[in-house]
């Protein structure tokens, strides 16, 4: 029981900075290398997402499976998708607008606008990449904080 | 980035990477993971557009 309770504290604060910073769960368990190496690879995955105008998925209830799991993979690399939300929105979006909602009407012409790019299918694939590979890392961190793996 | 064949090679180098550090700890393995991961996602699509040039839009 003494020994449970460090280790599952351990792992979790381990978990919800790796999902705030990635990589960061891996330094703070010791693997600064390891760490720092995932953080570039996933912050340069989703800048180059951005910057080739990638979909910032929002949850439709028409297609709600599909866009759900969008939003779980840009949900994965953590708050610099909020932050990149803001940037593009102008604010926290996660949902398109209910159609008779004039107000949030720009919000959904920049979401089709960066569809309409013709880079946009690749910045999609970063940024989608970016958040899965945050998520797999955060089960490597699991397995390291529970010492299933060195 | 200019072309889909850059993209290819980066996108491929970002995910070879990841998945050579992630599964592997010795540094000749995860080269040599890398490097196949890297090469199979590159001469993949690269097979791939050469299969598909009798099927032209």
């Amino acid at each position: 029981m003494t020994e449970t309770r460090p280790v599952a504290g351990r792992t979790a604060v381990a978990l919800v900075v790796g999902w705030l910073v990635p990589g960061a769960g891996h330094a703070i368990l010791g693997r600064v290398r390891r760490g720092a190496l995932f953080f570039l690879l996933i912050m340069g995955s989703f800048g180059l997402g951005l910057a080739e105008e990638g979909r910032l998925a929002l949850y439709s209830p028409r297609e709600g499976f599909l866009t759900g799991l969008q939003l779980v993979a840009n949900l994965g690399v953590g708050p610099a998708d909020l932050f990149a939300r803001m940037s593009v929105y102008g604010e926290a979006a996660y949902a398109l607008p209910d159609q008779s909602d004039a107000s949030h009407r720009p919000r959904v012409d920049k979401f089709r606008e960066r569809q309409r790019s013709a880079v946009s299918a690749y910045g999609t694939a970063y940024l989608w990449s970016a958040g899965l590979m945050n998520l797999l890392l955060l089960m490597d961190v699991w397995d390291i904080a529970n010492r299933r793996k060195d | 980035m200019p072309g889909h064949f850059a993209n290819l090679v980066v996108y491929s180098g970002i995910i070879a990477t990841f998945f050579s550090v992630l599964t592997r700890r010795d540094r000749r393995e995860q080269l040599r993971f890398g490097g196949l991961v890297w090469l199979s996602m590159v001469g993949g699509v690269l097979l791939l557009a050469y299969l598909m040039l009798p099927f032209p839009r």
